[in-house]
This record gives structure tokens, sequence and C-alpha cells, in this order.
């Protein structure tokens, strides 16, 4: 009598602990599925259904979950790098090479979070250039496409603000030229650049307000944002399906509207 | 097409067809990619030479010693106030261990001995290179991420030179370096700031160039300036490589802007040399030699580097100058270090013959100057301007131009991102230096730097003491730097002084922290010798140190200069340590002087470097003491018995530490020694 591993699933689910956490049970019928969605924190930000065609590569690229999963990766091993970098003048170029020839596998650590930070940049693009193309930013989706514009502006600012914490020449002269830019803006631009360093020059301030700001503000923005942009999938009616694979109620209706 | 594509797209079925084994499949992908990290972690670099240390040091006899001394890990020197974090130990395992000298390679091979340890200031100090890396490439080479590469050994005092800024024993090479940035005028275009809030002084002052028409020729003014070194080649003016127009208008416009200086040049004197071999011995006498060169038949250099050379002096020098230098040199010249010699009208006439007949035929035969024009002359101003002449030359009219060179103060750190290089040079900071130093005008033809003519071992010392003026130089700590001793202005006064002053007696002798290290230090003469012993010295110099060919010159004093110069040393050059008629200087008894001798002989050898008996003694290192009771004081031979480096710091002579009474009996020996000391060392 060997039980299949479904079973073995089954009778775990159906165990005391299990029950106190995951309120909905057992069972695989579409009340118990779509309560399985609903109640969980997580996962309530989803659509309870989703159309199986929607979950083959060819309809997404999977690009908004690359992205999410580049952005895990980068949460991760920045909480892991936060614990051997100091935001201090003397000490943030030391850290970076210590990272490099003294932390067990800090190089390791480090280029994983550069390399996700470039490889996150890219898929973003790649994502509204997927959206854009498949005009999935039309009504009732416009929403949720200048919420993904913001999340753009986030990722360009976590890019740009820990590009400095290295400490070296090039994040240096690289947020020179790029808070000057900032000075540039008419009226204000002068108190921008004064605001984003902390001062007129790029200096032990800056590299304090940088931090603060590619450790605490922006990640805990683009997470709000993210939380919403999802939710807004679900809102939305799910994925959108491209109009060349048009659903056979779409095509009724059409073919209704065309008489 | 189907065919080829059909295996693939069946590979591709097997792994990822289900996707449950996809899962799992992708999952041991990504292990295996992770595993790398943690392996390239275990098979780094530094753990491969600690291996190979120990691997090394199990077939040596003292292996349980080192074994025990060897500690696994990455090691560090850290000393974050001067930015020191050196990981070198990591791999150069052996530094410290006594018995690897004989190891022939690094990293295992012992340190050699400094007067540092190496925890001390670490290794980056001296070295440079990357001190926090942990691979070989990263720490010794230039890198995308780090400029300084390690210093080639050659350079390796510059290390020393960025905490001591004094002359020390161990670094002849940085020693030299600066002597010659500070000899070769190159302080003087280029400004270098020292951590002290002073600057790098030149040691030489060149001549002024106000008076120079009542020197010498235009013709010779041509010649020197189209190549200093064929006039002579000690000299240490370089070559501006300038065009002869250029150079017939500078001539024109020196001679023109000259203006003449009352009693600088004497008519002829009628009493000529007694011999032809005359001159050549007054000039032995007089000890020219001590301070100015001469170059010999092979070509050779002799003599001293104080004063110009004088090969071909009668090319350059105006007879009736000349004749007025030799008589006199402090009317011309107010500041010269040349002594002025009272020497008497036939001795200046002999010398003035002597050195006139020095000359060479040649030398101005090809110069041929028309009469300046105003435009040259102008043209000659305004190029002497250009060229910054002024820098080191006093011209009238003309002033000291400032800040006329880049500074150097930080040159042994600039960053390489900053400098151009030649095609096929190597791109260090180092050659960059030596380059620039070797060959200015390679760089770019518009440059005004000029042409030294450095041999490579001087370009080296130069640049090594360019490298020492660095960012970490001009940053240590108080704590660390070791400062060069001050520069006194020390100027004995009243009347004694201004004899001390016309006799240059600084240009050799050095007094209070002033003055040249030819002869003896004599801030504490007064305390050392005897008074009649003085003024005999004075009336007929002779050497106490057989070994020596140098000595003081006699000057010719008159008796109430002598007496003038004597009172002032006795009264004011004592040490304040001991009064120096606390001992007798005669009535020891004869047992005491007998208990002196044996000490002198046998005990303590003095007879190895000093010479009591004429006969007998071979010591040539210290001064003869024959004669010595004659000479010096009793209290300051024991003191000096007793601690020889509290007199005169650095001195040869060793501290015995003697008793009290076996100083008292030496002394009582030594003072045993009457007589004319000097006069039979002369012999």
């Amino acid at each position: 009598m060997a039980k299949t591993v479904d079973q073995y699933f089954d009778d775990l689910r159906d165990t005391r602990v299990w029950r106190s956490i995951f309120r909905s049970g057992t069972g695989s019928s579409t009340l118990k599925r779509s309560l399985a969605i609903q109640q969980n924190v997580f996962l309530h930000l989803f659509a309870t259904k989703v159309r199986r065609r929607m979950l083959s590569f060819s309809a997404t690229w999977y690009l908004g979950t690359l992205t999410l999963g580049t952005f895990l990766m980068l949460v991760v091993t920045g909480i892991l790098l936060m614990l051997y970098y100091h935001p201090s003048v003397p000490q943030a170029y030391a850290d970076t090479k210590d990272l490099q020839f003294v932390v067990s596998s800090g190089l390791f650590l480090r280029n994983l979070h550069r390399w996700s930070a470039h490889a996150m940049v890219f898929l973003v693009f790649a994502h509204m250039f997927k959206v854009f193309y498949r005009g999935a930013y039309r009504p009732p989706r416009e929403f949720n496409w200048v919420i993904g514009i913001v999340l753009l502006l986030v990722t360009l600012l976590l890019s740009y603000t820990g590009y400095l914490l290295p400490w070296d020449q090039l994040a240096y002269w690289a947020i020179t030229v790029g808070s000057n830019i900032a000075s540039a803006v008419p009226v204000f631009g002068d108190k921008i650049h004064f605001m984003l360093l902390g001062g007129n020059l790029v200096n032990a301030n800056a590299l304090l307000r940088f931090y603060v700001l590619h450790c605490m503000i922006l990640p805990l923005a683009a997470i709000f944002f993210i939380a919403i942009h999802f939710w807004r999938i679900r809102k939305d009616g799910g994925l959108y399906a491209h109009q060349s694979e048009p659903s056979t109620l779409t095509k009724t209706t059409l073919a209704k509207e065309a008489q | 097409m189907q065919s080829s594509n059909q295996p693939w797209s069946s590979l591709w079925k097997t792994l990822f067809g289900d996707p449950l084994r996809a899962f799992g499949i992708v999952s041991a992908i990504l292990l295996v990619l992770l595993a790398i990290a943690p392996a390239k972690n275990h098979f780094s670099e530094w753990r491969h030479y600690q291996k190979g240390y120990l691997r090394m040091v199990r077939s040596r006899g003292e292996a349980v010693t080192l074994q025990r001394h060897f500690q696994p890990g990455i090691q560090q020197i850290w000393h974050p106030d001067i930015g020191v974090t050196d990981r070198c130990t990591s791999c150069h395992v052996g530094l410290k261990e006594a018995s690897l000298t004989d190891v022939k390679f690094q990293p295992y091979r012992k340190h050699p001995v400094i007067p540092h340890t190496t925890e001390q200031y670490g290794c980056v100090m001296c070295h440079r290179g990357q001190g926090a890396a942990t691979t070989v490439e990263e720490a010794h080479s230039s890198t995308l991420a780090w400029e300084q590469p390690i210093l080639p050994a050659r350079y390796i005092e510059s290390g020393c030179g960025q905490c001591h800024r004094a002359n020390l024993e161990g670094t002849p090479q940085l020693n030299q370096g600066r002597a010659l940035l500070a000899r070769y005028g190159c302080v003087q275009c280029h400004s270098i700031k020292l951590p002290d809030a002073g600057v790098m002084q030149a040691t030489q002052d060149a001549p002024s160039l106000s008076h120079i028409a009542d020197k010498t020729t235009r013709e010779w003014i041509f010649a020197w300036l189209k190549d200093p070194q064929s006039y002579a080649a000690s000299a240490t003016m370089p070559n501006f490589k300038l065009k002869d127009d250029d150079i017939r208008d500078i001539s024109a416009f020196l001679i023109a802007n000259s203006n003449p200086v009352a009693g600088d040049t004497l008519p002829p004197i009628s009493q000529k040399a007694a011999d032809s071999t005359a001159g050549a011995s007054l000039y032995g006498e007089s000890f020219c030699a001590s301070c100015h060169a001469v170059q010999n038949a092979a070509g050779n250099l002799v003599g001293g580097n104080v004063g110009p050379e004088l090969t071909r002096i009668g090319n350059k020098t105006k007879p009736e100058w000349l004749r007025a230098w030799i008589h006199n040199p402090r009317v011309y010249d107010p500041g010269t270090q040349m002594p002025h010699y009272r020497f008497s009208d036939q001795q200046v006439a002999t010398m003035e013959g002597f050195l006139l007949a020095k000359s060479d035929s040649d030398f101005l035969a090809n110069v041929h100057l028309d009469p300046a024009t105003p435009e040259q002359i102008a043209h000659g101003k305004s190029l002497v301007m250009e060229y910054g002449c002024s820098s080191c030359h006093e011209i009238t009219g003309i002033k000291k131009p400032e800040n006329f060179a880049p500074e150097l103060t930080r040159i042994g750190s600039k960053s390489i991102s900053q400098l151009i290089f030649l095609p096929g040079m190597s791109h260090t900071l180092p050659d960059y230096i030596a380059g620039k130093i070797r060959q200015p005008r390679a760089f770019s033809p518009g440059l005004k730097m000029p042409q030294y003519s450095f041999t490579l071992t001087q370009i080296d010392a130069l640049t090594t003491a360019l490298l020492a003026q660095n960012d970490r130089a001009q940053s240590m700590p108080p704590s660390l730097s070791v400062p060069a001793p001050q520069t006194s202005h020390y100027r004995p006064a009243g009347k004694a002084g201004q004899i001390m002053s016309d006799l240059a007696c600084f240009s050799c002798h050095a007094i209070n922290g002033r003055g040249g290290d030819m002869a003896p230090d004599l801030t504490w003469e007064g305390s050392s010798v005897q008074r009649k012993w003085l003024e005999d010295f004075f009336r007929n110099p002779g050497t106490l140190r057989p070994a020596l060919i140098r000595r003081m010159p006699k000057f010719n004093l008159s008796n109430e200069e002598i007496s003038t110069l004597s009172d002032y040393i006795m009264t004011v050059y004592q040490t304040p340590e001991f009064d120096r008629e606390s001992l007798p200087e005669s009535g020891y008894s004869a047992t005491q002087v007998e208990e002196g001798k044996q000490l002198f002989y046998s005990k303590y050898g003095c007879q190895s470097c000093h010479i009591v008996d004429a006969k007998s003694d071979k010591g040539y290192i210290g001064p003869t003491l024959t004669g010595v009771g004659s000479r010096l004081t009793a209290a300051w031979v024991y003191h000096w018995l007793k601690n020889p480096q509290a007199l005169r710091p650095g001195t040869v002579e060793p501290n015995r530490n003697m008793s009290d009474d076996e100083a008292k009996s030496l002394t009582a020996f030594l003072m045993a020694q009457k007589g004319s000391g000097t006069k039979e060392a002369k012999k």
C-alpha cells in the first residue's frame, strides 16, 4: 500500500500545525484552491485563477518574474554585504578591499550583488518593452503602467546610489557628475544638489545619505510599489493576453460586434 | 535540418520535458555553480603558498621550530594611524625566521636586516604595492583598481626618506639624491615643501651675474652657455641647449647689464714668481685642492667640490680681476666661502701666474662676436627672463621668479593617470621621474628644463630622493617623522667674528651647528686645547692625523689677529659640562703614569689606532698622540676617555666604560707626552 507523493502532502496538510498556519485546509475543489490564495498574506496579491496559456514562456518571457528574482537576490546579498561595510570615508574603500581579499566568498557576494543589479536594470527595461509592444499598458492597466514607471525610477536610483558606496575614483566622479546634472534643474537645481549630497561636494555626508537611500528608503519604496504592482495585476484582470491569440470569448464578441 | 536537430531536441526532452525533472536539473546546476565560490576560496593563492612553506620546512633541520612559529590563515600587520593594512606576511611566511636566509626565492626567504622590525611599519611603507591584497597579481602589480606596483628594489631607500629628513648612515643613495637636489639647483626652480613647514634649500648659490663684466669676457660667457661641461666637466650648470643667436644675445645682455665693483681689479704686480715650480708649491701649501678640483693628465678630477673647478680658469678670468680675487675675494663677493688668505704681493703674483697658465688655447678659438646691438641686448634680457636664469643667479634688474617650475612636494605619489609617457616607456612613476631627469626636452621640445649631465647612478639617487617626497611623507604623524637638525644661523660676534668670517672658518669647521664637515667641530675647542698650542697652530698649522692629505692652510695671520682669535675661542667655545682647569696639566706621579701606560698598551690596546711612540706604534685611525700633553687639557682628556660620544656625538672613538681611576691613570700617561706633536707629525 504505497502512498504517492501527493498523499504525503495531503497528510501534511491535515496536521494540526499546518491547519493553524494555513486555514484553507485540504481538498482540490475550486473553492479550496481559491481560498488557499486569498487567505495567504503573500499570495492574496495574485489572481486566484490564471490561464494555463499565460504560464507558458512565450506569453511573458517571464520578464517580470525574473526582475522580482533579481530583486530578491539583491536584498539577500545586500543584507550580507551590510555586515561588512561601514559607510564612512576612511573605512568604505578598505571594506571593499577586505570583501575582495579576506572575507570568505566576499568577492562572490559582491559580484553577485553587482551583476544582479545590472541584470535587474536590463530586465526592467526588457519587461517594459515587452509590455509596451504588446500594448499591455492600455486600459484597464494604465495605472499599473504608471506604477511600473515609478518602479523603473526606483530601480535606476537604487543602481545610482549603490554606485557611490565602494568609494573609489569611479564612484566619486560618477556621483560628482551625476549630482551636477541635478543642479542643472532650473530654479531649484542647486538646492536639489545640496540636499542630495548633504553639502556642496561629494564627501562623508553624501556617502551616508547615499547609503541610507540605498539600504533603507529606496528598497522600502521598491517593496511598497512592487506590492501594489502585483495586486493591480489581479485587479486589472490578470496577465494581459495578446491580441494575436484572442480568447474564444473575445472572438465571439468581436464577431458579434462586426455583425 | 530535421535530422541535425533530432539529437538535441531529444536531449532537451529527456532533461526538461518533465517539469519536476527540469526543476531537479536546474537545481543541480545551481548547486554546482554555488560551489565554485567556496572552492575558489579554498584553493586561494595564499593557502597554496602556506602549504608550500610547510612542505619546504619539513626537509630542514630546524623544522620543529619553524612549524611552531608558523601561524595558518591570513596574517596582517595593521596600523590604522599610518594607513597600514599589510597582508603580505600571509604568503611571505619566513620573513622573521633567522635561519631562512639561505632560501633562494621569495616568498619564504628571511627579510634582510633593517633598523625596524617588519611589524613596526609594515611592508608597503617602503616597498609600495597593495598591502591589503591576498593575491600575487593584485599585491605586486599595477592593476585596474590599484596604481602603485611594487617599487623596484633600487629605489628602496626612498622609504626611509618619508620619515627621516636628515642624512642616515644606511641610505647613501637617498643622501646623495637629496644632496644633488640641493647642489644642482633643482630646488631653485621646483619648490619642495618639507612636512615641518620649511622648504628644501639649495646648498650652492650660483655666482651673481651683476658684476660679471669685471670677471670675464663675453666670449667666455658664450662658450660657457653653449656647453658648460666643455669648460669644466664638474660644472653644476646644466646645458640649456640654446641656439647660437640666443647665446649671443644673452651674453650681450649680461655684459651690458653688469655694473663694476670698486676695487675688484688690481694692476699687474711687478714682482714675478721666483721659479716655475713656486706656483704649484704655493697652490699645494695653501691647500687650494681641498676645495677646488683640477683635471689631471689622465682626465680625472683631483680636488674638492666646494669651489669651482680650475682646469681652464685661465680662459675664464681677466688677469686684473683674478689678482684682486686672490688678494681678497671678499671685495668682489662678500659672501664667498673662500677664505681671505693674507698673501704677500709676490705670492699673489705667483698664484696668478700659476692659475692663468691653466688654460686651453682651443677653448675660445672659434668664438667671434660682433659688438652687441640694443635689439640683441633687449632680446637677451627677454631670454634671461624666459629661461629663469635669475632663479639661481642674482642679476641686476631681474627678480627671482616664483613658482617657475612645478612643485615637487608630492611628486612621489603622483597618479600615473596624470603623467604623459613617451612611447616605449614603461608606465611606472620611477621610470617617468628618471626619464624626466635624464632627458627633459624629449618629453616636449618646448619645455624649459635644461639638460643635465648626470650619471645613471646620480639619476637613480635623484629619483630615490624624489620618490620620498610623497603623500605619506607629508601626512606622517609628527611622532614618527624625524626632522633634519635645525639649520643654525650662528654668527660669532665682535672682532674675532669679523676675522672668522674673513677666513671663512665655517666653510670647513662647524661651530654651534653651523658650518662644513671637512674639518673638526670647534664648538668646545676652548675646553679641549691649551692656549699656547692653539696660538702655535695658527702660526703654523700642522696635521694631527697622519693619514689625511687635507689640512688647515696657513693664513699668514698677524700676532694681533692670533691673540684676538685665541682669546675668543678659549673664552667662548667651552663646554658647560666641566671646568678645563679641574685637572692639572702636569705633576702626576710616576706610578700613575706607568699604570696609564700599561692600560694604554695592554688593557685597552690604544696603539692600534693612535701613535704615542712614533718609532713603534702604527695606529693611523685616530689622531697622533705624540705631544698630546702639550695640546689638550687634562680635563678634556679625562672626560673624553670616560665618554667620547658625550663630547662629540658620532665620533669613532669607542666608549670603553673605564673606571674613574683608570681614566685618571690614562690621563696622567697622556699628559706626560709633552712636546710639539704637530711638528713631529709633519715629518
